[in-house]
């Protein structure tokens, strides 16, 4: 079903699969369904709880004195939101946008506020259920890797998933994992 | 009625129907809080004119209203105290009871503490600790009987607030109300303002929808009549429903001015200067956050002129004045503009003694002569006046310098009209709206970037000599004979793309509290009006940029603030992003 999205038909279906998940209540390392998506070679997932819909990627109006990973605001019908550009918040090196980058505008609870967002991802997957007993802690990594903005890692049909907590990540200033850029 | 209460702290039960409904809760408060807004004013007029019985009736009525509503609530320390205090306006009313300064300053410290009393409910209802009351408000009561003993006993007099309003009073209020619908009162419907913000957004967002619509080539391009006349009538909907929904966020600055008018009263007691305050205009709509954001200037305002502005009655009569001064606060419309003023016949500006201290403060550098225009301007300083008056004014919490602050913020101006023993007057000139703004659109590579138009002095495509560079930098501009610093806006900004020349492309002066900046940019792209949306939290401490805007074809453009600007003026592109 993903595969379609870039001819557009399909983001309205993917929207309506994530508003089904959106039902059921989630808290973090416990079960629930998550969107998935790629960067580089990584799966990542975030509760679907958290996205409020997917875009293609649009023209993004650039804003000065920022760090390099805030790519600028966008327009979303009326509303001006941030757009974030997660391979350069990981640290993963850039990448050209192509026909399969996508925006996933997510809801994210920050000190004080609620914010809606977009983030940049190289391409959507799909929503995933996944069930508590796929869900492991996250194991330490010796400090190579920061741990602190996951909820745990999902092993679903041979794979790993990283499932992200998105208000730590798009909460914290700079930077994040340990990849030179 | 309540009067089996004891008056000693709260019941804790009365507020259970005001918990259970929130809503009637809400309406409560928010109707009192207009009643009781409106009692003040009519005391204001009443203390003017003592002996006009309809004013008397204008605040039985109200007080009425917010006592009985109280008691639908079931609040009984709300309606006790009411009560007590409707029964002195009563016998006012019917004549029984003179009103005299001492029964005015009953019943205003009354509408304090019921405006506390009401403001704190919700606190209350929280469980959330709030003022005990119950002293004050016992004082105010026994107050009401030393008052009616005082004067000729009506017969009824004890049993009048001992027992349930005699059938008189009832007939009174019944007669009242079915009066009312005579008077011209406007249906009107409370409406949360988030829904009305974003009414106005969505209409703002529908009007740049429209015009992307109207510009679409496959529609400029068609020659069909139907389809274009069709497109014009939407057009004409659409700019009446904006016109509409803008009308609704406006409010009449009347409520401000009635607190200014309070406020000049209590001030003109304890300063011992004797002052009648005379509004006009109160029925001029402005924007409702300007409105929200207009009652601490003016108040500073006020207290400045009562303070400062305005003599001793001895010194006033030795100028051969009134020992009564005069206040006037005025709202007007001008030019597409609103324009509140504030003028009083105290002694107005000493711009000699201004300029004096401006020079001793090294404001003003030696030897340059200013007009007295621009030497008043001097107050506005941050840090101007003498060490005493900074304690003073300190204490207070606002100095001039965030008066014009505050005007700036509202993209307003402020001038001063003085004349030495004869008064000032302080005039502020607002915009309509803070939604929209005028603006004009500068490129700068590919970037597109917004600039008010009231911010800016002049444009013009340079020639080489007019610019100035120093160590091999280009920093300053030459217009006539004044140098304004530069500042290149694709660099500072590091937009990709920009020209680098300044003589290759154009130069936008623009000014933000009397200090000049000149912006390069490549080009001037045209003026637009433009819907304000903020950044939002991410972006708040970005400067130079005060908002976004959503430009013709749906792409955002930023809106420059000159004040950041000039602070980013000398600073390289490495500093701006640090």
């Amino acid at each position: 079903m993903i595969g379609a999205l870039n001819q557009g038909k399909s983001v309205i279906e993917t929207m309506l699969a994530v508003e089904a998940g959106g039902a059921k209540g989630h808290t973090p390392t416990s079960g629930g369904k998550f969107l998935t998506f790629t960067l580089g070679n990584e799966e990542y997932g975030v509760p679907v709880l958290k996205v409020r819909e997917i875009i293609k990627v649009m023209d993004i109006t650039q804003v000065p004195q920022v760090p390099d990973y805030v790519l600028g605001v966008i327009n979303l019908r009326g509303k001006v939101i941030p757009v974030i550009d997660l391979r350069r918040k990981f640290g993963f090196p850039a990448m050209e946008h192509t026909e399969r980058t996508c925006i996933i505008v997510v809801d994210v609870d920050l000190a004080q506020m609620r914010v809606m967002m977009g983030v940049v991802v190289d391409s959507v997957s799909e929503v995933l259920n996944v069930t508590d007993t796929e869900i492991e802690e996250t194991p330490e990594f010796g400090g190579r890797v920061t741990t602190a903005y996951l909820l745990g890692l999902a092993k679903v049909k041979d794979s790993v998933k990283i499932l992200l907590d998105l208000d730590r990540v798009l909460g914290s200033d700079g930077q994040l994992g340990t990849r030179a850029s | 009625m309540a009067d089996a209460t004891p008056m000693s702290g709260e019941p804790d039960n009365e507020l259970g129907a005001f918990i259970a409904d929130p809503e009637l809760a809400g309406m409560f408060i928010a109707d009192a809080t207009d009643h009781l807004g409106t009692i003040e004013a009519t005391l204001l007029k009443l203390e003017k004119s003592p002996s006009d019985l309809k004013l008397v009736n204008d605040i039985f009525r109200p007080f009425h209203t917010v006592k009985g509503n109280a008691g639908v609530l079931g609040i009984a320390s709300i309606e006790e105290f009411a009560h007590k205090i409707e029964t002195l306006l009563d016998l006012a009313r019917s004549g029984k009871h003179p009103i005299g300064p001492a029964e005015i300053d009953l019943v205003l410290k009354t509408v304090d503490l019921l405006k506390l009393i009401i403001e704190e409910l919700p606190a209350r209802a929280a469980g959330k600790p709030v003022t005990d009351t119950s002293a004050r408000r016992r004082e105010l009561m026994a107050r009401v009987d030393e008052l009616i003993a005082g004067s000729t006993p009506p017969p009824s007099q004890k049993a009048g607030f001992t027992s349930p309003p005699p059938p008189s009073s009832n007939m009174d209020s019944d007669r009242d109300r079915g009066r009312a619908p005579v008077r011209d009162e406007q249906s009107t419907v409370k409406v949360d303002t988030k829904k009305l913000d974003n009414l106005v957004d969505m209409v703002g967002e529908l009007v740049i929808a429209q015009a992307i619509l109207a510009e679409d080539p496959a529609i400029t391009g068609a020659a069909d009549d139907r389809l274009s006349r069709r497109l014009a009538h939407v057009r004409r909907i659409t700019s009446d429903l904006q016109r509409d929904t803008m009308a609704m966020r406006m409010v009449p600055i009347r409520q401000t001015f009635q607190k200014m008018a309070r406020l000049a009263r209590d001030l003109a007691r304890k300063f011992e200067k004797p002052c009648t305050m005379t509004l006009s205009g109160e029925d001029t709509e402005l924007d409702r956050k300007v409105v929200e954001h207009l009652t601490d200037p003016l108040m500073h305002m006020v207290r400045n002129a009562i303070d400062h502005g305005i003599e001793s009655p001895a010194a006033r009569q030795a100028a051969g004045k009134p020992a009564a001064a005069e206040l006037r606060l005025r709202a007007f419309h001008r030019a597409g503009f609103i324009v509140v003023e504030i003028a009083d016949d105290g002694a107005g500006l000493d711009t000699e003694k201004i300029l004096a201290k401006g020079r001793a403060q090294r404001l003003v550098p030696d030897g340059l002569e200013l007009a007295p225009a621009d030497i008043h301007q001097l107050i506005f300083q941050p840090g101007f006046s003498t060490a005493a008056q900074v304690t003073e004014l300190s204490g207070r919490g606002v100095g001039m310098d965030v008066v014009r602050r505050n005007i700036e913020a509202l993209r307003g101006r402020i001038d001063i009209h003085t004349e030495l023993g004869k008064g000032a007057t302080f005039s502020i000139q607002l915009p309509l709206t803070l939604a929209i703004v005028d603006g004009i659109l500068l490129g700068v590579g590919g970037d597109r970037f917004v600039i008010p138009t009231f911010a800016v002095q002049e444009s013009f495509r340079p020639l080489p000599e007019q610019v100035q560079t120093m160590q091999g930098q280009v920093c300053m501009v030459q217009v006539r004979d004044r140098l304004y610093p530069l500042l290149h806006l694709g660099e500072v900004f590091n937009i990709s793309g920009a020209r680098q020349r300044v003589s290759e492309g154009t130069v936008v002066i623009c000014h933000d509290s009397g200090r000049s900046v000149a912006l390069a940019v490549d080009e001037l792209l045209g003026k637009q009006e433009v819907v304000i949306k903020s950044l939002g939290e991410m972006f708040k401490s970005i400067r130079g940029i005060a908002g976004g805007a959503i430009l013709g074809d749906g792409r955002i453009g930023l809106i420059l603030d000159t004040g950041g600007l000039l602070s980013l003026v000398g600073k390289t592109t490495s500093q701006v992003a640090a």
